[in-house]
């Protein structure tokens, strides 16, 4: 009998597919995986211990570069934190615009998701498709904040400034085109064969190891499991809004693209509610320059657009917060990969960390 | 958290557990335990009906420069409650048992603790450095962690072809 050994092999850091720079580790028996670990730290700038040398307000810009495609949820997810801390009452058209901004940043992340799926799985058309819609996003934010990426526009107490007058027209336009996007998606992308073999199936994970892992966000609706916190906790005026959390049956990769696909037109009727039901008044609280929480801390969590975004901030009564700690789905989320790549192929660890959506800024934090 | 664990659940817990200790005048009172017992009461808190803390939504520490705290923020989902668990732990030899064997989801979550904090957990599947590189000395986020200086690049001075060092 000819002995055999297992064989190592990394994939990246500097691997196209690995979103940024991932190193995983995959043990190969031919070119079968049996074990994928997962090597990060590459892109760790250490903004927790750099926010422990901040104030509160000085905060909120370095939380944009946590996940860099969905800046706005991680200014709501710190702002909310600090505003639960301090007992800032935010107003009503500052919490609307914040929905809008949170959702519409979703939308465009999930258009980057699918994009690099979509390029990961060799269709390099399907990006340029995402991309060309996701501009129209980011002219939206370009036009309320003047950034393109990094937005820093929701502030602690409430958001920056109030919408340019041509906002609510420029954003219908764009939500009417939501339909004729998606299907455009849907007919270049989930007819296509090959697309639909290398995804359905590959990866499953049950319920039970999702809830295992520990997963939140669309990585964990995927597999059934109805969790968003937009529901589950209700958070600012979502409650107000109708929507659907859509959910997978099979809690594979299809079924991860499926609840972002599906995901992005719900969206699409939060931004349409919200500004048809947006109201007049302040978008910003009052409250002193120099903020210093009383003695305390909090936990608060948000649902990011890749899951359970949370932030514990311990206050010693100072202007700058004594401990931040970062709740970052993606990181959690990198716990499945081994479990979605073992038994599998190489080329289907690739589409695994694309479905996963991780983003190296958020997991390296 | 909008929803914390009510009075009559905690001292439930306290009969359960006497070593338990919290702060009965305050609204959200952490659940103090020693770190012997911190599984065993993580175990109780999901598999007990009266409570039923499926998840664990968040795992970390902080360092109070005398001693050091474990935070476990569990959640049950249903009634939608929330308790927090602390254990202190001393600065010189921090070691908690891991709690991966009850929430399978902390192995990362602890391993960045490990990192970052220098937090030892004993029974980890798997404890190594997460994000700093295998041979970095010290845990960044610590109060008493000192960054080190850059390395020092001599500056070099050009004269009629020839290179000398410029101070």
């Amino acid at each position: 009998m000819p002995q055999t050994e297992t064989y190592i092999l990394n994939m990246g850091p500097q691997h196209p597919s690995t979103h940024g720079v991932l190193r995983v580790n995959l043990e190969l028996d031919g070119e079968k995986i049996l074990r994928a670990t997962p090597m990060m730290g590459y892109l760790h700038r250490g903004i927790e211990k750099l926010l422990e040398s901040r104030t509160y307000i000085q905060g909120v810009p370095y939380t944009d570069r946590l996940d860099y495609v969905s800046s706005m949820n991680n200014n709501f997810g710190y702002c909310r934190a600090v505003e639960e801390l301090a007992g800032i009452e935010v107003p009503a058209r500052a919490e609307y615009i914040r929905v809008i901004m949170a959702e519409l940043n979703r939308i465009a992340s999930h258009q980057v998701f699918i994009g690099s799926l979509a390029n990961d799985l060799g269709a390099s058309t399907g990006m340029l498709y995402t991309f060309r819609d996701r501009e129209e996003i980011l002219d939206l934010f370009d036009l309320v904040c003047g950034a393109r990426m990094t937005f820093h526009y929701i502030r602690v107490g409430g958001v920056a400034r109030n919408l340019p007058p041509e906002f609510a027209e420029k954003c219908r336009k764009f939500l009417d085109r939501v339909p004729e996007f998606t299907e455009e998606y849907a007919n270049l992308l989930m007819g296509n064969e090959i697309f639909q073999r290398r995804l359905k199936g590959v990866s499953r994970l049950t319920p039970e190891q999702a809830l295992a892992h520990n997963m939140t966000g669309p990585n964990i609706r995927a597999t059934g499991i109805p969790f968003d916190l937009r529901k589950v906790d209700g958070y600012s005026v979502y409650p107000q809004f109708a929507f659907e959390v859509p959910v997978g049956e099979n809690g594979d990769n299809w079924d991860r693209f499926r609840v972002r696909f599906r995901e992005i037109t719900e969206s699409a009727r939060i931004v349409r509610q919200a500004l048809e039901g947006l109201p007049e008044g302040p978008v910003m609280a009052k409250f002193p320059k120099m903020l210093k929480p009383p003695k305390g801390e909090v936990f608060s969590r948000t649902e990011g657009t890749r899951g359970e975004l949370g932030f514990y901030i311990v206050s010693d009564g100072t202007a700058k917060p004594y401990r931040v700690h970062i709740r970052r789905p993606s990181f959690i989320n990198m716990q499945a990969l081994d479990d979605m790549c073992r038994g599998y192929l190489i080329g289907d660890s690739v589409v695994a960390f694309s479905a996963i959506d991780p983003l190296m800024g958020e997991v390296d934090c | 958290m909008k929803n914390y664990i009510g009075a009559p659940l905690l001292s439930a817990l306290k009969e359960a557990f006497p070593a338990a200790e919290y702060d009965s005048e305050a609204a959200q009172p952490a659940v103090y335990i020693p770190a012997a017992e911190l599984t065993a009461l993580l175990i109780f808190l999901r598999d007990d009906a009266r409570f039923g803390f499926a998840r664990l939504e968040n795992l970390t520490s902080a360092d109070y420069k005398t001693y050091f705290e474990m935070v476990y923020h569990l959640f049950a989902w249903g009634p939608n409650v929330w308790i927090t668990v602390k254990v202190k732990l001393d600065h010189d030899a921090p070691v908690v048992p891991s709690v991966t064997g009850v929430f399978p989801g902390a192995e990362f979550e602890e391993r960045e603790v490990y990192d970052l904090m220098g937090i030892e957990f004993s029974g980890h599947p798997d404890l190594r450095r997460i994000l700093l590189a295998e041979d970095f000395t010290g845990h960044p986020l610590r109060k008493d962690y000192k960054q080190a200086a850059p390395p020092r690049v001599p500056r070099l001075r050009r004269e009629g072809g020839r290179v000398y060092a410029a101070d």
